[in-house]
């Protein structure tokens, strides 16, 4: 056949088309939304609740004897937040869950000094009654002691503390956010953006452009990249700076949360082209959203450890992609770890998105 | 003239229902050449299968001597495309949107000069939604014309625009005619049939009923002895309306 001419420049293309689809993300009100309001709140609300660190609450009552050394010494213990109330006002609160147990002290004699001590605990809560008991145990077995002469017991226990870093629930919480707005760009944005280009003849009418429709979808992935790449900067940034978000390991810890958010859009986006291939339909694809994203944002320790979940569960939960990327990121930050320990994990992620691509590849329907 | 465009026992078929059933037509050089049918005749897949984006079932369509299924790369150059529907990107641009398109036929366009061919440059930071369905289609013209193609193809151009606008169109489409450009449009108004093209072909039901010119398709009916019951009108409504509101394009 005569006049064969070359294909254009998928390169230029490429970039321009990019350069234009995140031009246009900027400009639609649902990705500023999505994408950077919602981590700021989520973040804040986060970084709030880590600050109110008082495992325990102790209430006196007002008729305790409050001037002995039984009292001050529960006062002086740094994971206890005591107060004193009328005793009615604290069985209230107990009962309500706002108080972990009721002291009150009696002193039953005055030389040598004799005291009873009373405590109350809730059965609602078995593990901060346990708390509650050894811990007055332990101050009532001390002041026994003391007020026996003894000086030298027969049993005595060395304690030691490893120097741990104490995680807030920013440091865990934050972490999550990256995966939950990776997930969210990757997924909500390819596949309700696909099927409208899909509707509109959008994509029809850039098939008759000799740009091949790879390119066209390439340049839709990478246009939400740097989307994405924004939205964790952001996160990242917001929670260093205003949270003090830990890392370990300063700007390589960075650094390295942002190649591991790379590769996880690329694999999450495997999932979006999946759905946005399999149907046309926004009214169709809610659900289907829905179905693969809740149960991740649930499952995938975004919101709370995998380790809280029942233990039939966890192994599934281990192996969802968000769980993957989730996981990687706490090794590299609150747990402190290597770079190289969340190669494992990360090719467990890669492995989804590769079957995804490949699904994709199989079933996308251009119209 | 020669044959622009060569059509030979297309046939189109999902499953059993043949969309296109083993027509044959070619269009010539410098012709605006109309296909008429009312809605589901095969138009827009027949539009479509020349434009590269469907795949025929058999038969052979040659674009400027070049096969469609075998080299659809050389076809998308060399051809302009307006779908039924706006079909741009959203929230970006009149003049970005012709950038990209510039990109993806890989040509150096100046955006406000095509702006101003279609007298749109005034709307060069508007929104495609932000313009009227003239507006509409005069950008989605203009988006075919970017890679100077030799054949544009404008599916249903006028629909639902009012009288002013398609008489505004109408004008547009003869000036890029007369600058050389082969034209295929589809339409079911008879008026646009009869006043723009230069042929026609008649389909329904995936088949080509008549081709020709449409003085010839008048001329062979009343041959036929065909007399209309009513005495043709020396004005009809359109007349009036037009009258009453001038021929001057509307637009916000």
């Amino acid at each position: 056949m005569k006049k064969i001419y070359r294909r254009p420049h998928q390169i230029r293309a490429f970039f321009v088309m990019m350069k234009y689809f995140f031009l246009a993300q900027t400009r639609n009100p649902a990705t500023f939304a999505f994408g950077f309001l919602f981590p700021v709140v989520f973040i804040s609300i986060f970084g709030l609740i880590g600050n109110s660190t008082a495992p325990l609450t102790i209430g006196f009552p007002a008729t305790s004897n409050l001037n002995n050394p039984i009292i001050t010494a529960i006062k002086q213990q740094s994971i206890v937040k005591t107060q004193v109330a009328p005793e009615t006002q604290l069985e209230k609160d107990m009962k309500k869950g706002n108080l972990s147990g009721i002291i009150s002290v009696k002193q039953t004699s005055q030389n040598p000094p004799r005291y009873q001590v009373n405590v109350i605990t809730s059965t609602a809560s078995p593990q901060t009654a346990a708390d509650i008991t050894s811990l007055v145990n332990l101050i009532v077995d001390q002041e026994n002691l003391r007020a026996a002469g003894v000086t030298d017991p027969t049993i005595t226990i060395k304690k030691q503390q490893l120097a741990g870093r104490q995680i807030r629930y920013i440091d865990f919480a934050l972490p999550g956010q990256m995966g939950f707005a990776l997930l969210s760009t990757a997924i909500f944005g390819t596949v309700f953006g696909l099927i409208y280009l899909k509707k509109a003849l959008v994509l029809k009418r850039m098939f008759a452009t000799p740009t091949r429709a790879i390119t066209i979808l390439l340049a839709q992935g990478g246009s939400r990249l740097i989307m994405a790449v924004l939205q964790v900067l952001l996160i990242l940034i917001l929670g260093i700076v205003a949270f003090k978000f830990y890392l370990p390991h300063g700007w390589i810890t960075f650094v390295e949360l942002l190649i591991l958010s790379i590769i996880a859009l690329v694999a999450f986006l495997g999932f979006g082209y999946f759905m946005a291939g399999l149907v046309n339909d926004e009214n169709a694809a809610g659900p289907m959203v829905n179905l693969i994203t809740l149960p991740q944002f649930l499952l995938s320790g975004t919101f709370f450890p995998i380790t809280d979940l029942p233990n039939w569960l966890q192994p599934i939960a281990n192996f969802l992609p968000l769980s993957f990327f989730n996981a990687a990121v706490r090794k590299i930050t609150t747990e402190g770890g290597d770079f190289t320990q969340t190669i494992p994990l990360m090719i467990g992620l890669i492995i989804w998105g590769a079957v995804m691509y490949i699904l994709a590849a199989k079933t996308f329907k251009w119209e | 003239m020669t044959d622009i465009i060569s059509v030979k026992n297309l046939i189109k078929q999902y499953g059993n229902f043949s969309a296109v059933n083993d027509i044959s037509f070619s269009v010539k050089e410098g012709e605006i050449f109309g296909i008429l049918g009312p809605n589901g005749a095969g138009k827009t897949t027949t539009l479509e299968i020349m434009e590269t984006l469907k795949p025929l079932t058999s038969g052979e369509v040659l674009i400027d001597n070049i096969d469609v299924t075998k080299h659809p790369w050389d076809v998308k150059r060399r051809i302009g495309v307006q779908l039924q529907s706006t079909a741009f990107y959203p929230e970006v641009k009149l003049t970005e949107l012709l950038d990209m398109f510039a990109a993806m036929y890989d040509v150096t366009i100046d955006p406000m000069e095509m702006l101003r061919e279609v007298e749109l440059e005034d709307k060069a930071n508007s929104y495609v939604k932000q313009l009227s369905g003239g507006q509409q289609q005069r950008f989605s013209i203009a988006s075919t014309l970017i890679n100077q193609p030799k054949v544009i193809f404008l599916d249903e151009p006028t629909t639902g625009l009012d009288p002013q606008a398609r008489i505004h169109l109408w004008e547009m489409v003869r000036k890029i005619n007369k600058a050389g450009v082969t034209i295929v449009l589809t339409t079911h108004y008879m008026d646009e049939a009869e006043q723009l093209c230069d042929r026609l072909a008649i389909m329904d039901h995936g088949k080509i009923l008549k081709l020709g010119t449409p003085k010839t398709f008048i001329k062979d009916l009343l041959d036929a002895g065909f007399k209309k019951e009513v005495k043709p009108e020396p004005a009809n409504l359109e007349d009036v309306f037009l009258n009453l509101t001038g021929r001057q394009l509307r637009e916000g």
